[in-house]
């Protein structure tokens, strides 16, 4: 029973960070139909620069976001200004396969500056544990669960009650309609763009201590995010984080439960058996 | 079949071309030899893919399981059971296409257009890893080791480096001549009509599942065969190499570069960057291992920003213009 509730509560832990990688996503393919399938290397290109910002000037990973952010929500808004705003419009193909392009550069430029190694960042909270009665919770698990809920609390917040937020939800429901009531477009699409790589930022600060990190691993955290995007139904911030708890559950549950390959497959097996019967996703609504 | 197919089989260029490679090996030294059969390794699998990608517009990440059930699984059979590679061969493209043509379902019955199909074969090639890596019967995550290659045609042996190479020529040619007849049968009018407008296609009483079906088996199988001749060729069933997503968005990127939907667009794209990426890596790889892939995606980046629809189209354009000059 311990190893039941101990499944539980590190999967809904880590769950909620899949939910927060998956938000990014979520928002730009709303406002935009852009899958960006370097998504888990610009994930790869945060925890990167926080064990850089580590090794030059001993900064904790927590502390090392509060550059990571701006800088990569720099890099986001230059990437969809150049690279992929002339693909919009475009067949969507396109886009998956300079996203594809992409991907390999971000991850073999972090290969060529930092080797292939596996490289760890330590944190002043790496090793301390939480025991409530016979759960045991690491406490950097704890603090990404928080921020992850706040933070998708704010996005929430956001998109209902501020013109900003206000203008996304314009574009994403009709953009020529956004257009021609005077909403600049194309700006609202590139400061989503940029919010989304900005929040990877945040969310590779997040999850880096006590993960090893090696420049290959991009392409796996973009599939778990897309298949938290999927379940959730695309758009759906509630169906988000739900998708994203269904994927971090069915993980620990796996690993915990069934030993060897079986185990580490059990979240495509549920995404497979969730898409057979329910192909719109885990929510409940038909709006999209 | 439409008479332009017969007539580009026959045409001198083609078969120039078709020589002139095969007499490579009398003149190139083994480096040299070893880039272009590689080349020729990307030439059949890019063509392969382009079925399904190119022409049906499915952009399938799912093609490192097939190369991995070809090169792995048909390994596994010869070292494990002692199963004659030919037979290794057939059984692997036998599972290779039930997979797709099962995934290929799995896809019909998702809502999401083109996206859900890069998913749900991205998810497949994830699993195709994981189950590689964890299961010692197919060498797990340390790889198998094929016996010495004495030129064995019977045991699936073709003798080094010269035989291999006519192997890999003979496969390269067949899946090119595979992309040629598809674009010139109904098969091919159906799959692009699919690429172009899926919901018109269906209006107009294509079967759209059917004909997905049929692309996504041809190009499995055909991967499939690819990766058992290809493992052959290393001598080593490298789990990293050949069950990796990464060999996908290669003969993607390869594909992209050369030209989508065009039965000689991918073997353009393989035959400019695999000697490039080669010739890189042997000049740089110890200083700068990466360098390579990172310039493969600032190239593919550029070709799609600049002419989206490839290099072919530009050649052609080129090649035009030469002969109305001449």
């Amino acid at each position: 029973m311990t190893e039941l509730w101990q499944a539980l509560a590190q999967g809904v832990l880590i769950g909620s960070t899949y939910g927060l990688l998956a938000l990014g996503m979520g928002l730009v393919y709303g406002v935009s139909g852009v899958v960006n399938f370097s998504h888990g290397d610009f994930i790869s290109l945060g925890m990167f620069m926080c064990l850089a910002l580590y090794s030059a000037l001993s900064l904790d990973p927590y502390a090392s976001a509060v550059i990571t952010i701006p800088v990569m929500t720099a890099i986001g808004a230059v990437v969809y200004r150049f690279l992929i705003r002339p693909m919009v419009g475009h067949q969507f193909l396109m886009i998956v396969q300079l996203t594809l392009g992409l991907s390999l550069v971000l991850q073999n430029g972090i290969l060529m500056v930092f080797g292939g190694q596996p490289a760890r960042t330590p944190s002043m909270v790496e090793s301390k544990l939480i025991i409530l009665g016979e759960i045991v919770l690491r406490v950097p698990h704890l603090i990404a669960f928080a921020v992850s809920f706040g933070l998708a609390i704010g996005l929430y917040v956001m998109l209902r009650s501020t013109d900003f937020g206000r203008s996304i939800r314009a574009v994403h429901q009709n953009a020529h309609a956004a257009a021609l009531m005077g909403i600049d477009v194309g700006r609202v699409q590139v400061l989503t763009f940029a919010l989304g790589i900005g929040i990877l930022a945040l969310a590779a600060a997040l999850l880096l201590p006590g993960t090893p990190i090696q420049p290959s691993q991009g392409l796996r955290y973009t599939v778990i995010t897309l298949l938290v995007v999927v379940l959730g139904g695309m758009t759906n911030f509630v169906g988000i984080m739900l998708g994203g708890l269904v994927i971090g559950i069915s993980e620990a549950f796996g690993t915990i439960y069934l030993s060897g390959p079986l185990g580490h497959l059990m979240p495509y097996i549920i995404f497979v058996a969730i898409m057979l019967f329910r192909p719109q996703g885990l929510t409940w609504s038909s709006q999209r | 079949m439409r008479e332009e197919f017969y007539k580009t089989l026959m045409s001198p260029v083609w078969l120039g071309a078709l020589v002139l490679t095969a007499l490579l090996p009398f003149v190139l030294s083994s480096y040299y030899l070893h880039i272009v059969t590689l080349s020729l390794v990307y030439v059949a699998l890019a063509s392969s893919w382009n079925i399904v990608g190119g022409m049906a517009g499915q952009i399938s990440m799912a093609h490192s399981l097939f190369i991995g059930i070809g090169a792995m699984l048909s390994s596994a059979l010869l070292l494990k059971l002692g199963i004659n590679m030919w037979l290794g061969m057939l059984i692997s493209a036998v599972i290779s296409g039930v997979l797709g043509a099962a995934i290929a379902w799995i896809d019909f019955r998702f809502q999401l257009g083109h996206l859900s199909f890069v998913l749900i074969t991205l998810a497949f090639a994830e699993m195709g890893v994981i189950i590689v890596e964890g299961w010692d019967f197919l060498g797990g995550a340390s790889g198998l080791m094929l016996p010495r290659d004495t030129g064995n045609f019977l045991a699936f042996q073709f003798g080094g480096g010269h035989g291999t190479f006519w192997v890999m020529l003979a496969l390269a040619a067949v899946c090119i001549i595979v992309n040629l007849a598809i674009l010139n049968t109904p098969l091919g009018y159906y799959l692009r009509t699919i690429r172009d407008n899926e919901k018109a296609a269906q209006a107009i009483g294509v079967n759209i599942l059917r004909y997905k079906i049929a692309a996504m088996v041809i190009s499995a199988v055909l991967a499939s065969v690819v990766g058992t001749a290809y493992v052959r060729y290393l001598t080593f069933a490298d789990p990293y190499l050949l069950i990796s997503p990464v060999i996908t968005i290669e003969i993607v990127l390869f594909a992209t570069v050369g030209g989508l939907g065009r039965a000689f667009g991918p073997a353009l794209g393989a035959l400019l960057l695999v000697p490039l990426g080669e010739v890189l890596r042997g000049k740089l790889g110890g200083t700068l291992p990466g360098l390579h892939y990172f310039i493969y995606g600032v190239v593919v980046i550029a070709v799609i920003l600049v002419t989206p629809r490839g290099l072919l189209p530009l050649f052609e354009a080129q090649w035009a213009r030469w002969r109305a000059r001449g």
